[in-house]
């Protein structure tokens, strides 16, 4: 019998791969795979890195200074660090093309979850309304998932929000800004949800709070933005190691996948894959498992197609969640010093629920994040923006604030074969109410960060692009009824009786949430159930 | 004066002026290197003005501080600025003037806030004569002097 293939290694990928390998299948996973330089000094804290590294800059902003934002930049408050540049490179040749919509790729082995910020939330019941199966179906899976990865949180006024309240390791340490913005919220919390239904807690990350097995426990020590030495901070490249302990694992890396040939039933028969010098590998596959992510899944699915029938369906109601950057200062925080010893990404979340809306916001507080790009926004010269950064460094947040979407059929993606090679062309148009839907959530996160005793200038509130919150899904929905251009509850495509989605392309709806851990767990379930 | 030494001299100015202290000689190497391999500083967009801002920022740092102060206003993506961002990324990264940049005097609310406010209030006076001194300046430059590259390092 022929391996279960599998393209791609990012989040969705190993969990499916681990769990098929678990069940003792068989699993070929094919992937560009892109890696990091090695991890240096994993023992040093940042500041230590910075004295003790040879050549510091080389390593924070790149031999090419690849990670220096200049005046006149792309409008983001930080650049992706050197040690990440991987996560985002392409395969020479790969082209897109969009339209209202910023598409972000990785071919890089674990994905984009390389990059990620760790943020893990369920879905609740109602968010899984159109899903062709019940929360209580998924709830193990997400238990499964944590007991992979050690998620940590607490059990607190956002439980309710998160839904399931699995096995999660106690939080991690406070820093003293988030602890502020906690106590202060504990003493508004009444009125907070009174008036804007806005509860707040702890929030749920994938780093470890208890060592496990080949893996440490956070030692706080402030590089994560760079990439964690010690495997505390989850991703998913820890999964494809132990993918690689199996002996019926065998791992592919410098293949880009082009399409599926399909024989004379329909059934998927092999997978075509090209190696950066253009060498053509082709592989026999029994089943073949897509999860190259939502976009990369896509194209791959419309190229066999396209070669298949000659035909180029419109794959509709491709979704990804509107992020607005919300930047504050804390006013009792001004003048104090910070530590930048402590975990750097997002530690508590504030969620809005009310009858217009649900929102999701994590608040992340300002660390070792490098300040350049940052500085060069404040209003005065640099002499004094400098002078007064470090004044105010203590005291900035900025509260990323996710907003739902769902499938609309003018939002689509299809094959562009006029150009060779063929690419993907991505069309996406935000709904007519959007702009209102963000006054709204702006005023009303505004209003918040004011009764817990920050200001959120509103000139410096970013909308960012659609596509920027990487949370791409709805292009191969699954349902219950066997419609072209879907899936089944399991994942199996309607069109091709022996091929799977097990990535974002699969969900038919997108909760202001993030998504990754529900593309673990619906990665995990696919693979124990269909397989 | 060659580009090397008029970029060094940048470098040194311009840390001073940022941070009220001389760069290591690592920094100034860094600040070379840049220079070799970016087209930030070489790239179209910047005329005589541009030209005349940087020479004149890097002779000492009072004049960082005015052509700093009149580009925060008026030439946001300026030249000077860009090298300014490049000295305060390249500090930022190195010891130990990174430690420079994060050390908080921890004052109290009231005395921050003063002191706040005592450097946007400077700011003010600075932009003010800036735009005095280089108005006239722009003029002119705009109307006489022909455009020419920047100093750089060949590749
Ligand atoms: C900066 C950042 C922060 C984020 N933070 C969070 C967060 O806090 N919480 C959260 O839930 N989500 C977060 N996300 C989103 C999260 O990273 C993605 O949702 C998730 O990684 C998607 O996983 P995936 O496996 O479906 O796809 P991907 O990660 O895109 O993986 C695709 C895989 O397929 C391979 N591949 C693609 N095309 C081909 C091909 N043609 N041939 C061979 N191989 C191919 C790639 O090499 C890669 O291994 C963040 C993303 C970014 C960029
Ligand atoms: S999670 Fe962050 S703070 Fe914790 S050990 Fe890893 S890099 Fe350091």
């Amino acid at each position: 019998m022929e391996p279960i293939v599998v393209v791609g290694s990012g989040a969705s990928g190993v969990h499916f791969a681990l769990t098929a390998l678990r069940k003792g299948r068989r699993v070929l996973m094919l992937d560009v795979g892109h890696t990091a330089r090695g991890t240096v000094r994993p023992s040093d804290s940042l500041n230590e890195l910075k004295k003790n590294l040879p050549d510091p800059i080389d390593y924070f902003l790149g031999s090419r200074y690849e990670s220096l934002v200049l005046p006149g930049g792309h409008g983001e408050y930080y650049a992706f660090p050197p040690t990440k540049q991987h996560v985002f490179k392409k395969p020479a040749g790969f082209q897109h093309r969009a339209s209202g919509f910023n598409p972000i790729y990785s071919f890089a082995a674990g994905g984009l979850a390389e990059a990620w910020t760790g943020g893990c939330y369920p879905f609740t019941a109602r968010e899984l309304n159109k899903f062709p199966f019940s929360y209580e179906e998924l709830a193990p899976y997400y238990a499964k998932v944590a007991e992979n990865i050690g998620i940590n949180g607490a059990d607190d006024d956002l439980t309710s929000v998160f839904g399931w309240q699995g096995d999660l390791m106690k939080p991690l340490d406070l820093d003293d800004h988030a602890s502020l913005l906690l106590d202060t919220y504990k003493r508004h919390r009444t009125v907070l949800k009174e008036k804007f239904g806005c509860s707040m807690g702890r929030a749920r990350c994938a780093a470890l709070s208890k060592e496990l097995p080949n893996r440490k426990a956070c030692s706080y020590c402030g590089r994560c933005l760079w990439g964690c030495p010690s495997g505390a901070f989850y991703t998913p490249s820890l999964t494809l190691d132990e993918c690689r302990t199996y002996p019926n694992f065998q791992y592919i890396p410098g293949l880009y996948v082009d399409h599926f040939r399909m024989d004379n039933s329909g059934k998927a028969k092999t997978v075509v894959a090209s190696s950066a010098k253009g060498e053509i590998q082709e592989f026999a596959a029994d089943s073949l498992v897509l999860a190259a992510g939502t976009l990369c899944s896509a194209k791959i699915f419309l190229e066999s197609i396209y070669r298949n029938t000659a035909e180029t369906p419109e794959l509709r109601g491709v979704m990804d969640n509107r992020q607005i950057l919300m930047p504050f200062v804390n006013l009792r925080l001004l003048g104090r010093k910070w530590n930048p010893n402590s975990y750097q990404y997002h530690q508590i979340a504030i969620a809005v629920e009310n009858a217009n809306e649900h929102l999701h916001g994590l608040v992340t507080t300002l660390k070792t994040a490098l300040i350049h790009p940052l500085v060069q926004t404040l209003p005065f010269d640099l002499g004094t923006a400098v002078s007064v950064f470090r004044n105010i460094h203590g005291a900035l947040g900025m509260v990323n604030i996710n907003l739902s979407d769902e499938r609309r059929e003018e939002n689509h993606v299809k094959l562009d074969v006029t150009t060779t090679p063929h690419r993907l062309s991505i069309q996406y148009r935000a709904k007519p109410d959007e702009p209102q839907r963000l006054k709204r959530a702006i005023s009303t996160y505004r209003k918040i960060l004011r009764k817990l005793g920050c200001f959120a200038p509103s000139r410096t509130v970013h909308i960012r692009p659609m596509g920027s919150s990487v949370h791409y899904a709805g292009t191969l929905p699954m349902q219950s009824t066997r419609v072209p251009l879907t899936c089944s509850k399991y994942g199996r495509s309607h069109d091709v009786e022996n091929l799977y989605f097990a990535d974002g392309s699969t969900f038919p709806e997108l909760p202001a949430k993030n998504i990754t851990l529900t593309l673990m767990a619906n990665a995990t379930r696919i693979a124990e159930e269909a397989f | 004066m060659n580009n090397t030494s008029q970029l060094e001299r940048e470098c040194h100015t311009y840390t001073q002026y940022l941070i009220g202290q001389s760069p290591s000689p690592y920094v100034v190497n860094r600040y070379l290197d840049f220079h070799q391999k970016s087209d930030a500083v070489r790239a179209s967009g910047f005329d005589a003005f541009d030209r005349f801002l940087v020479s004149l920022s890097a002779r000492r740092p009072f004049w960082a501080g005015m052509a700093d102060s009149y580009a925060s206003v008026f030439r946001k993506d300026s030249v000077v600025r860009k090298k300014l961002v490049v000295t305060l990324a390249l500090l930022e990264c190195a010891a130990s003037s990174f430690e420079a940049l994060d050390d908080v005097q921890g004052l109290s609310l009231a005395a921050t806030i003063f002191q706040l406010s005592w450097r946007a209030l400077r700011y003010s006076l600075l932009l003010g004569a800036s735009v005095l001194v280089f108005t006239p300046v722009r003029i002119v430059t705009s109307l006489s002097l022909k455009p020419r590259a920047l100093p750089v390092l060949e590749r």
